[in-house]
């Protein structure tokens, strides 16, 4: 996909004279002073750049500012926008009025930065609590936080602290959040409007996750909604800050822990784009068939847990069925279930176990059989059916207004799928379709998703047939790049290899400056990482742009004058996980 | 212990203890990844039913807690307070590297171990563990509570309360 660059711009600069274009290695960005920047974005909007990719923030110190980040995206030109914009004391203007969604995003650089959005509607913090003091991404804010609380283990005081700690831990911890903290996190959330305030989850089982909803009901209808996340934010930002691009590699299996490989591959894309590496042939094939294998796993998990939350609790047992089979898949190879770290930068970490391509075969053969298994349950069951058609619609200009992606923006029409539209890791060699959705409800969703399966396993099937042509020697891992770590069991054997992984182990791997924004699609929505570099084997700035996150980010105007019931059908629809959302 | 008669003789306490390991209800607290595999546990090839172990949405009717994924310190008030919803007797299992000890995540917004906020019976490692694992540590703590029984838990926890207060070591900013 590309950027819209200088050779495009010509008209742009007639109309705003102050903008300067950078034509960089790997995208194109476009400067524009602070106050200029709304009337710069809007009139973008109204040039076609309408769907919302992400916003977030880059801290430069010395001198101390912030930049902010603005990607947009082009559907009919198919290329997209990068617009940065410093901020003037720490102040930037809200753009929640040109894209609603930016309502979340504002709110997270607010919380990780401290960054002021003028006009913004309700600033909060987005994942800490209310009153937490730090602004934790800033450079001068350290990975573990201020260590001033005494918090000891109470395993080991239980034991009697003569006795040796059953783990090496600290005895100072960083600030937890109380009670009260909580409290007052949820009342700076939303004005009681009408009759009961009602929280649903965090620990609720249908709220796939820890994500905490409020809703102010009069009788059952839904009069008002918010959500507040940030009950599983682990700081993946901060710590990619502090470690070297293949150590980051197994945090990316935890975000969107459903569909590890699938997240790996958009990570590994975009640090190759960086490293500028190439990947042999093999290791192509293999990660799209282990990343539509991983799509299929994930799909099975929302069907399972979404038709249990309305009560089917058949399918779950079915669905999952299925999952062990993938599961023992990945097993195989990886030596890992769920968290596989199975791809490396520059290839994959093992070549294929020994009879792969036959088992995965077998599972292609056998699993349209249980797909119409699972239609047959569902597809023209009357309860489900009443549960999901005309439940939550989402139009056209909801797509490009709250910045979705995936399932969930195709089902209600729009064919963003970036494995057609960008095709990453040679999957413009391979043939499927896209399928859209006609309404956009929940029905919709279903159906997409369901179709989602059958295509991916179209997919594999052609994976598996370019797999066998290749010999058996044919190389899984791109080791003369300096950057790459050789195979395991060469590095035990060639002095040269182990010198090399040695090197890059203790020193990381030393990337050029330069900025890279790379996506791949999950089943989630897009998964974009863009990594800032400065040199050096860190990344200055990783920034993981969500798919679940702006998915999620229409919930509050999809239940709008719905019931609780409604709320769950919804949720399940538009399968956020809190791991990914939350990074 | 049959007799020829076809008498069972045992004590209270162990039939109480018996009756305790072999329903152990949990509280599902899936939190991150290793929900996942806790799911999976649950589901048709591992089939946790068979040990008697139901999965309970409310912490009023559950006497054990499987915390399953990274545990935040934004979440950890909320863990306290259903901990000490739940009905005495009760026991903790922490799945996974995050909830046992931080895990991967030694970050600003992680609690590093389940056992800084509430007491741990069984650590179960992996990152997830296998369901098996799940398994093996619900089996080992059956062991626990055939050997340690639910009396002697009671005490050697009034006197871990005790000593917690004369030494001044409760952590104050977690007191609920």
């Amino acid at each position: 996909m590309q950027w819209l660059d200088s050779s495009l711009s010509e008209q742009l600069k007639k109309v705003f004279p102050n903008i300067s274009i950078e034509d960089g290695p790997y995208l194109s960005s476009i400067s524009i002073p602070t106050d200029e920047l709304l009337r710069f974005l809007s009139h973008l909007k109204s040039e076609g750049f309408k769907h919302f990719i992400d916003h977030t923030i880059v801290h430069h110190q010395a001198p101390e500012r912030f930049e902010g980040i603005y990607i947009l995206y082009n559907p009919e030109l198919n290329k997209r926008a990068l617009v940065r914009a410093f901020s003037k004391d720490s102040k930037l203007p809200s753009i929640e009025k040109l894209w609603p969604c930016a309502k979340w995003a504002e709110r997270e650089a607010y919380d990780m930065f401290g960054v002021i959005y003028e006009g913004h509607e309700n600033l909060r913090r987005m994942f800490m609590w209310e009153g937490y003091p730090y602004h934790p991404l800033r450079k001068d804010f350290p990975l573990s936080g201020p260590q001033d609380v005494e918090l000891p283990s109470l395993t080991e005081l239980y034991a009697g602290r003569d006795q040796e700690p059953s783990h090496d831990f600290e005895l100072y911890h960083t600030k937890v959040a109380t009670l009260q903290d909580l409290e007052k996190t949820q009342y700076s959330r939303l004005n009681k409007k009408a009759q009961l305030m009602l929280n649903w989850g965090p620990l609720h089982p249908g709220t796939h996750g820890t994500i905490w909803f409020l809703f102010d009901l009069d009788g059952e209808r839904v009069v008002q909604s918010d959500v507040i996340l940030g009950q599983l934010h682990r700081g993946m930002e901060k710590l990619a800050e502090n470690l070297y691009y293949f150590q980051f590699l197994p945090y990316t299996d935890r975000m969107d822990y459903i569909s590890a490989i699938c997240n790996e591959l958009a990570y590994v894309c975009a640090v190759e784009k960086l490293l500028k590496v190439e990947v042999p042939e093999k290791a192509l094939y293999a990660r799209v068939m282990f990343a539509e294998l991983q799509r299929i796993n994930s799909h099975l998990l929302w069907l399972g847990t979404g038709a249990l939350d309305l009560g089917a609790l058949t399918v779950f047992l079915y669905a999952f069925r299925e999952r062990e089979k993938i599961m023992d898949i990945i097993e195989g190879n990886a030596g890992f279930r769920l968290t596989s770290a199975f791809l490396r930068i520059g290839g994959l970490h093992y070549d294929l176990a020994e009879g792969t391509l036959d088992v995965v075969e077998a599972f292609v053969k056998d699993f349209p059989q249980r797909l119409s298994e699972y239609h047959s349950l569902l597809t023209r069951n009357r309860i489900w059916l009443r549960r999901t058609r005309d439940i939550g619609v989402i139009t056209r200009q909801d797509v490009f207004d709250y910045g979705l992606s995936g399932p969930v923006a195709r089902a209600s029409g729009i064919a963003y799928d970036l494995r057609k539209l960008q095709p990453y890791s040679g999957y413009e060699e391979f043939e499927f379709d896209i399928p859209v959705g006609e309404v956009g409800d929940v029905y919709d969703r279903y159906l997409v998703r369901m179709e989602e399966i059958k295509q991916s396993i179209r997919i594999i099937s052609q994976a598996i047939s370019k797999l066998k042509k290749l010999p058996k020697s044919a190389p899984y891992v791109n080791k003369q790049h300096p950057s790459v770590m050789a195979p395991k069991e060469e590095v035990f054997k060639d002095l040269q290899d182990m010198v090399k992984n040695f090197r890059i182990v203790v020193h990381g791997e030393s990337a050029p400056i330069g900025e890279v924004y790379s996506a791949g699609e999950n089943p989630r929505g897009e998964l974009g990482f863009y990594i800032l570099s400065k040199g050096g084997s860190k990344p200055y700035r990783l920034r993981i742009r969500s798919g679940a996150l702006y998915n999620l980010s229409i919930f509050p105007k999809l239940i709008k004058d719905g019931t609780i019931a409604d709320a769950i059908a919804l949720l399940g629809s538009l399968d956020p996980v809190v791991g990914e959302t939350d990074r | 212990m049959v007799n020829n008669n076809g008498f069972v003789l045992t004590t209270v306490d162990e039939l109480l203890s018996w009756g305790r390991r072999n329903s152990l209800w949990p509280l599902t607290i899936g939190l991150a990844c290793c929900a996942i595999e806790m799911m999976h546990a649950a589901a048709s090839r591992f089939d946790l039913d068979r040990l008697g172990v139901i999965f309970r949405a409310s912490p009023r009717q559950a006497d054990l807690m499987i915390v399953a994924g990274t545990v935040v310190n934004k979440v950890a008030p909320m863990l306290k307070l259903l901990w000490e919803q739940m009905p005495d007797p009760k026991w903790c299992i922490t799945m996974g590297g995050c909830a046992s000890a931080g895990g991967p995540f030694p970050t600003y917004s992680t609690l590093q171990g389940m056992d800084r906020i509430i007491p741990v019976d069984v650590y179960i490692p992996g990152c997830p563990p296998h369901p098996q694992g799940l398994l093996y540590g619900i089996l080992q703590l059956q062991k626990k509570i055939k050997e340690k029984g639910v009396l002697r838990y009671e005490k050697a926890f009034e006197e871990f309360k005790r000593e917690v207060e004369r030494r001044g070591l409760l952590p104050r900013e977690v007191t609920v």
